[in-house]
């Protein structure tokens, strides 16, 4: 299980502790049976640069004690073998014991100054690694912005550092939950769960920890409290310098980040369902209550003076009971429409439309509403069919021409233009009322928008235009509010609808 | 055109509520007048000498509490104001300000014509307040600081007899939470709303034949409370 630290640029031979030494020791054998095979004659000071080899080498190759192991034996096999008397450790020639003495501080200090030089680079190359793996993790720890994902992240990169396995835990609603580790994982054992709640709980590292499975649990501590707990196993192979610690306090920031921009974000979430309630309340006390009161006055009325009451009368006090009915079925559909594009739950089918008869209907659907408006139409003659939701498109014109029924007074006129463009069909729906003030354009699609203007209250709820964008959007269209074409028009509103409608979303 | 019938003015901006409440008041033997913003309410109101007015709170043109305390100063005719069911504060200042009685939107026209009879029948708002008061089984002397309940003294404390008294007086009117607190314990004390809990319990078991389903003290929650004879 054990993967160790892996040092891009160390090629250098893979050997273990012991193989190194042992390494070091034939070299200097490999020498001294070269030297004694080829005759062993030279002797003195030439005879014990041979000797130096290995140990540069073994110094070079395998570190500092390998070095010095090397030098030490080459220092005691050149006395051994090649000083007279030969095969004793004698040293009879006074020039023999300088010799000697030179050799052995020459290789001694060589062997030294080599393998620590060697043991050096080597420990600045794993840093310099270290450093680069703790540098990824930065990056793509801070590029995580779920919780899950900087777990994820935090356990791959502890195992990149050298743990053999790393998961992560954070508290969810139902405990701690496994939220980062080995793909091949699957589950924890109930006794590692055990381990890590406990971690969890208490902070410290429980006793026996290790027996659960050999995973070695720590906290992830935030500046606010606790985060989770990461755990180890089979951490091994060189030492790492306290990467694995720099890389957990690392973690629990990037944990923190994430932790406090998810809240962030269903504190914003909240907040603008809250908003929408409040502005949905707003609107039932207010829209709701005076058509309720007018059916449940004039219904009473009726009961409570039937014979009293003079046929025209009854007759007026019954129309306004429909007419009150009708007009809260409106709301109720608006509002009901809102909640589907709210939600999300529009899914607009497509048949080919052919946009005059859907003009024609919502005018129909509109009906004694328009009373003495006129309607002007003014279609190309060669209008192509569209693909899109026939119903949808119906209920946005419907809304619009609402709209139009309200500001405008009765008796004004509305014109419908439509014409093929590259970009799609056009449509154009003008009404000669007081028309939208350039600043309000903008806005006036918002939920619950009415412009306050006294004559105009209670005729609605505010939410016709936004469900017409809603829909149109959704079929891949779009509607502005723009200036009116001449200076006395009124409110002007350009719709969009795409020849094609390749992928249809409703719009949130 | 039709003297002699007593004169309703309605101020109201939504033509849908004129066009059933002229019906009903003219059949129920009221001449209705119709206002249907609060300055021309209030024109009406000094003008045309109204004998009562219906008055919806939620005018686009002018607060309609504000209307309520111009008209105050010049208008002494009953006034019984519409309002929303969850705009409690709005039905409370309005009562402050002398509004006689409220009603809920949407309310039931005969409900609507029984509050405005009762009104009427007490008369202006600045009537002398009634002395003694019989309430079934209650007799109430508030001159000798009198109660009797079938024919035997009720001994009550000298802060139950105050409340008695603000809400007798108010003669079947809804008296508010701030009134009363203020006539009986003084300003200082008109938010301390449990004060008033307490003392209508003690009243209601003095008083009331079944003080868990009164008959005289009546609740109006989150307003105040009124005192009915019947």
């Amino acid at each position: 299980m054990t993967q160790p630290l892996r040092l891009r640029g160390d090629s250098g031979p893979a050997l273990g502790g012991a193989g190194r030494y042992l390494a070091a020791t034939a070299l200097v054998l490999a020498v001294d049976a070269g030297v004694w095979a080829w005759g062993g004659g030279l002797g003195g000071p030439n005879l014990a640069m041979l000797f130096l080899a290995p140990v540069v080498v073994s110094a070079v190759a395998f570190g500092l004690g390998p070095a010095l192991v090397s030098a030490a034996l080459a220092v005691i096999s050149f006395n051994f073998l090649f000083i007279a008397p030969r095969f004793t450790f004698r040293i009879e020639r006074p020039a023999d014991l300088l010799t000697f003495s030179m050799f052995f501080v020459v290789a001694m200090a060589t062997g030294w100054l080599a393998g620590r030089a060697r043991d050096e680079a080597r420990n600045a190359r794993r840093q310099a690694a270290t450093i680069s793996l703790l540098l990824d993790a930065s990056r793509s720890l801070t590029a995580a912005t779920t919780p899950g994902d900087v777990a994820q992240a935090l356990a791959d990169h502890a195992m990149a550092i050298g743990a053999g396995a790393a998961v992560v835990l954070l508290p969810g609603p139902e405990g701690l939950r496994l939220e980062g580790g080995p793909a091949r994982l699957g589950r924890l054992s109930p006794e590692t769960e055990a381990a890590a709640r406990e971690v969890f709980e208490t902070g410290a590292p429980p006793v026996g920890a290790r027996s659960a499975g050999d995973w070695r649990f720590q906290t992830l501590e935030g500046s606010q409290g606790r985060l989770g707990v990461v755990g180890l196993r089979g951490q091994g192979g060189p030492p790492d310098n306290g990467a694995t610690d720099a890389l957990i306090r690392q973690g629990a920031v990037a944990l923190e980040r994430a932790m406090l921009a998810t809240a962030m974000i269903e504190n914003q979430g909240l907040r603008r369902a809250d908003q929408l309630r409040s502005a949905l309340l707003n609107s039932i006390s207010h829209d709701f209550r005076t058509p309720l009161s007018t059916v449940l006055g004039s219904a009473t009325t009726l009961l409570d003076f039937q014979d009293d009451l003079r046929p025209a009368v009854r007759r007026d006090l019954l129309e306004s009971i429909q007419e009150e009915a009708l007009r809260l079925n409106r709301y109720v559909g608006d509002l009901l429409d809102m909640a589907r594009l709210e939600a999300g739950a529009l899914e607009p089918r497509q048949a080919r439309t052919d946009v005059r008869t859907i003009v024609d209907s919502a005018l129909a659907r509109l009906g004694d509403r328009l009373g003495r408006r006129r309607v002007e139409r003014d279609f190309a003659s060669d209008l192509p069919s569209l693909n899109l939701d026939p119903t949808l498109l119906e209920q946005a014109l419907l809304n619009i021409l609402e709209n139009a029924t309200i500001h405008g007074p009765d008796g004004a006129r509305i014109t419908i233009t439509a014409r093929a463009e590259a970009s799609g069909l056009m449509l154009s729906i003008e009404d000669d009322g007081p028309g939208i003030p350039a600043e309000a354009r903008a806005d006036i699609f918002n939920r619950f928008r009415r412009l306050e203007r006294g004559t105009d209250r209670g005729e609605g709820l505010g939410l016709g235009l936004s469900i017409a964008k809603g829909f149109i959007e959704a079929m891949g269209g779009a509607i502005t509010a723009t200036p009116p074409l001449t200076p006395d028009g009124g409110a002007r509103f350009l719709i969009v609808l795409p020849w094609t409608t390749p992928t249809l979303r409703a719009s949130q | 055109m039709t003297h002699g019938l007593p004169r309703i003015l309605i101020i109201d901006d939504e033509p849908q509520i004129h066009r059933f409440l002229i019906p009903a008041l003219e059949a129920a033997g009221y001449d209705p007048i119709r206002a249907d913003t609060g300055e021309g309410g209030l024109r009406q109101m000094a003008t045309r000498a109204p004998d009562g007015v219906i008055l919806d709170l939620g005018l686009p043109d002018m607060d309609g509490k504000d209307l309520l305390e111009k008209a105050r100063r010049f208008y002494e005719g009953p006034v019984l104001v519409l309002s929303a069911r969850h705009r409690e504060l709005e039905k409370i200042d309005a009562l402050d300000l002398g509004a006689d009685d409220y009603m809920e939107k949407p309310f039931n026209v005969g409900e609507l014509l029984a509050r405005l009879r009762a009104m009427l029948r007490r008369g202006p708002h600045v009537e002398a307040p009634r002395k003694a008061v019989r309430a079934g089984a209650l007799e109430i002397d508030l001159d000798m600081r009198l109660v009797r309940r079938d024919g035997q003294p009720v001994r009550l404390s000298p802060k139950e007899f105050e409340l008695l008294r603000g809400l007798v007086e108010a003669d079947g009117r809804v008296v508010s939470h701030r009134q009363l607190l203020t006539a009986v314990w003084g300003p200082a004390h008109e938010h301390d709303v449990q004060y008033l809990r307490v003392f209508v319990g003690q009243l209601r078991q003095k008083l009331e034949p079944e003080p868990a389903a009164p008959r005289h003290i009546i609740t109006e929650a989150g307003v105040g409370y009124r005192f009915l004879t019947t």
